[in-house]
């Protein structure tokens, strides 16, 4: 086994599952609301790409979009059908997780009813091959992966710091009350807090079909280690996510290449369990209560 | 004789109800005496039903009301349980029935986490795939009987309720919901991969309570009536630890009220760990009844689809009460198995009415009388602050919240003759009042002036003289005992038949203002 091999796989599982968590993190800190349709965003996302690629064309820009902008659509639709009716009622929290639970059900059933169990594979959209990096060999799936989710990233980070919307979000995050009453429309910008997610998980639906199949109830994994990485980071704290995909990936790479593959999410649990009971919130999670 | 005084029975007189009068209430008879007779049980001065005992302010009959019907619902209910289903339905509609029964009683005990300890744990399912894991291990491999798996499942349970309950301690709420979701895909993806738990296909072959020379109908209703007895039991653990100390220790202590609990001296940690540690174990013992009654466990334990199913049960019935547990799993569970030949719709349907659930309803279904309540008050007071009042009578909505009825005809009867005695009053009226002072008066006066002295003490307008015979002034009674009057005004009258005319003029204005 070639270290740096599992070292590139981890990091690029790493940049897709820290798409997956930013986004979860995000809409926790500005909605208050633990989105667990996000899976269901990355599955729909999955099959738009998908269905665009038998109906429109292979290229890769072409799947691409077409998987961001599905996922966006399906997080306008988790927005409308669990935060918009819901925002403003009592026990919004644990109302709106109930609500995003069964709109996920309620999706995962659907697909299966609409597209069978039957797998479906992506076309290769970064082509076949490798380069070779001083002693690593790098193929093109996952340095496609990397660069794009780092792109995506990177765009979203500054749209958040320098965009009148952005500083809406932020306003949202640190107090809702106080930001609608300095006129944030706070329905307005929750839906474009869940079109942005949605589209961040509708790209790391495309790039993780580029190693994996599309299937109805493929989305769950992805949820799981997204709200892995979202809760050891911290909810509400994109460094945090940022920082615990890092070590969230080079936890796998090391249990993969010391212990085998099967006891990867057994060490990732007791990591994030470790790091949770040094640190409730969090490795930069915001302080307590703060979003009362 | 006896036809004849049936066809001569008097028929009730049509009596129109005050308005707010309670029909609906199912009244006992009974003599006032039998107000102190109760069921008890034995040993303790607990009964089984809160019967208050009221006069009828009208008849004066002893009337006895059944504040609390749940134990009798309770009652019918399970009896239902017991006698319909072996009887009734073929083959698959007991094993569904066992199915309920099973999810039913998971879901009574996991209300105590939920619910009693509010620690929004999602590991139920699995605290029950454990159990029903670790015993069917002890069969398969060791050769454990069905009892002895009975008695290992919750010691399974506990354990692993005492490896999540760790976390449990310094996460909150949705940070340690979330944990739970992975540690359910944990276990699912542990059991799937390891080779001596049986992988995808699960752990098969373990020892069954159905004797092997029973019939299979024989051992189908036997499961049933043992996963019956098994809801049976979660439903008193439910009540033995809500309704007792633990219970009564946590609801001193609910969310965001806690430092207030921990001043009175109420250690509510200690509290919610032990509560959840006694439903581990009690999931754990249901995990070993599903062992011994699928010969086994498998996989779909660990499935994010029975976790949201299950959860669905709950959220319909509404979080917080075992009723709600026991129904919303009965109604998942007839959408789940008597609509299967629908396939995965029957499961979007059961996620659109958990999607409808949330949405509208506070409480789930037995939150409805609740927040039917409270919608009401917010209807009525919107309502009061359109038109406060009508000419003094008692609004409809006023009228419920009183319980002498007859105070409402009072008013009722007053606010009329008021209107009445309105349309007397004109200015020869007045007139007449200051020139026919000992002599004989009107008709109108003097109904006017019987209803003006037939007005309560209190604030009742007086004269008083300050200087006999020279100054008079008008005052108002107090009403109360050693309360001197308080003077209504400056007016200085010289004459006695000038300050009762004075007084008289005061009533009308208030009269014509009421």
């Amino acid at each position: 086994m070639d270290p740096y091999y599992l070292l590139l796989t981890a990091v690029s599982l790493a940049s897709i599952y820290g798409l997956l968590a930013i986004g979860i993190s995000i809409i926790w800190s500005s909605l208050g609301m633990i989105n667990l349709a996000q899976g269901f965003t990355f599955t729909v996302a999955g099959y738009g790409a998908w269905l665009a690629a038998q109906n429109i064309s292979t290229n890769g820009f072409v799947v691409v979009a077409a998987g961001v902008m599905t996922g966006a659509l399906a997080g306008a639709l988790t927005g409308l059908l669990a935060f918009i009716p819901l925002y403003d009622k009592p026990n919004f929290p644990l109302r709106s997780l109930i609500a995003t639970l069964a709109i996920s059900l309620m999706g995962g059933q659907a697909l299966l009813w609409l597209f069978t169990p039957r797998v479906k594979a992506l076309p290769k959209i970064f082509g076949v091959g490798s380069i070779h990096i001083g002693p690593a060999t790098a193929s093109y799936d996952k340095i496609g992966a990397i660069v794009c989710s780092a792109i995506l990233l990177l765009l979203t980070l500054g749209w958040m710091k320098g965009s009148r919307r952005g500083l809406e979000i932020r306003a949202m995050m640190q107090n809702p009350e106080g930001a609608a009453l300095v006129g944030v429309g706070l329905r307005s910008t929750a839906m474009a807090v869940m079109m942005v997610t949605g589209a961040m998980a509708g790209l790391a639906s495309v790039l993780l079909s580029q190693t994996y199949f599309i299937s109805p109830f493929a989305g769950t994994t992805p949820l799981v280690k997204g709200m892995v990485v979202a809760l050891a980071g911290g909810l509400g704290s994109v460094a945090g996510a940022l920082i615990a995909a890092v070590l969230i990936g080079f936890v796998e790479a090391f249990t993969a290449v010391q212990l085998g593959g099967q006891y990867v999410l057994m060490t990732q649990f007791l990591f994030i369990i470790a790091v949770l009971l040094v640190r409730p919130r969090g490795i930069a999670g915001m302080i307590e209560h703060s979003r009362e | 004789m006896a036809a004849q005084s049936d066809s001569q029975e008097p028929t009730a007189p049509a009596v129109p109800l005050a308005v707010g009068a309670r029909r609906w209430l199912p009244v006992l008879r009974g003599h006032g005496g039998a107000s102190w007779r109760r069921w008890r049980y034995p040993f303790t001065r607990r009964t089984p039903l809160l019967i208050e005992t009221d006069f009828n302010p009208v008849t004066l009959n002893a009337e006895r009301r059944i504040l609390n019907p749940a134990p009798i619902l309770w009652v019918i209910g399970l009896a239902a349980l017991a006698i319909a289903p072996p009887q009734i339905g073929n083959n698959s509609f007991v094993l569904s029935a066992t199915s309920f029964a099973m999810y039913a009683a998971i879901n009574v005990i996991w209300m105590l986490t939920i619910g009693t300890a509010g620690i929004f744990s999602l590991a139920s399912l699995a605290t029950v795939g454990v159990g029903a894991y670790g015993s069917s291990y002890l069969s398969v491999y060791f050769g454990f009987p069905w009892w002895a798996m009975w008695l290992t499942g919750p010691l399974f349970g506990l354990v692993f309720g005492v490896i999540i309950a760790i976390p449990a301690i310094r996460l909150e709420g949705f940070y340690y919901a979330l944990l739970t979701v992975g540690i359910t895909e944990l276990c699912r993806a542990f059991v799937t991969q390891d080779q001596t738990l049986g992988s995808a296909n699960g752990l098969l072959g373990a020892d069954s309570f159905v004797p092997s020379s029973m019939s299979d109908r024989g051992g189908l209703v036997l499961g049933y009536y043992l996963a019956l007895l098994l809801l049976l039991g979660a439903l008193v653990l439910y009540r033995v630890v809500n309704g007792q100390r633990l219970g009564r220790l946590l609801r001193a202590a609910p969310e965001k009220h806690e430092a207030f609990a921990e001043a009175l001296g109420i250690d509510y940690r200690t509290t919610r760990i032990q509560v959840f540690l006694i439903s581990s174990a009690a999931l754990g013992g249901v995990g070993a009844f599903y062992a011994t009654l699928l010969h086994g466990a498998t996989p779909s334990l660990f499935t994010m689809d029975q976790l949201l199913l299950l959860l669905a049960m709950v959220v319909v019935g509404g979080i917080g009460t075992a009723e709600g547990a026991v129904v919303g799993t009965l109604i998942v569970v007839l959408f789940d198995k008597v609509f299967i030949g629908l396939g995965p719709i029957r499961l979007i349907l059961i996620a659109g009415i958990m999607l409808g659930t949330v949405l509208f309803l506070r409480g789930g279904l037995f939150g409805i009388p609740a927040q039917y309540l409270a919608w009401r008050g917010k209807r009525r007071s919107e309502r009061r602050g359109r038109h406060s009042s009508k000419g003094g009578e008692v609004m409809p909505e006023d009228a419920i919240e009183i319980t002498d009825k007859q105070a409402i005809f009072v008013r009722r009867f007053d606010a009329r003759l008021r209107a009445e005695l309105k349309k007397l009053i004109t200015e020869d009226l007045i007139k007449e009042h200051r020139a026919t002072f000992g002599q004989r008066r009107s008709d109108a006066l003097e109904r006017v002036l019987t209803y003006f002295r037939s007005v309560a003490v209190t604030d009742k307008y007086a004269i008083l003289a300050v200087k006999p015979f020279a100054e008079y002034r008008i005052v108002a009674l107090s009403g109360r005992r050693g309360v001197p009057p308080r003077a209504v005004d400056d007016q200085v009258f010289t004459s006695e038949h000038d300050a009762l005319h004075g007084v008289f003029l005061k009533r009308v204005q208030d009269l014509m203002d009421s």
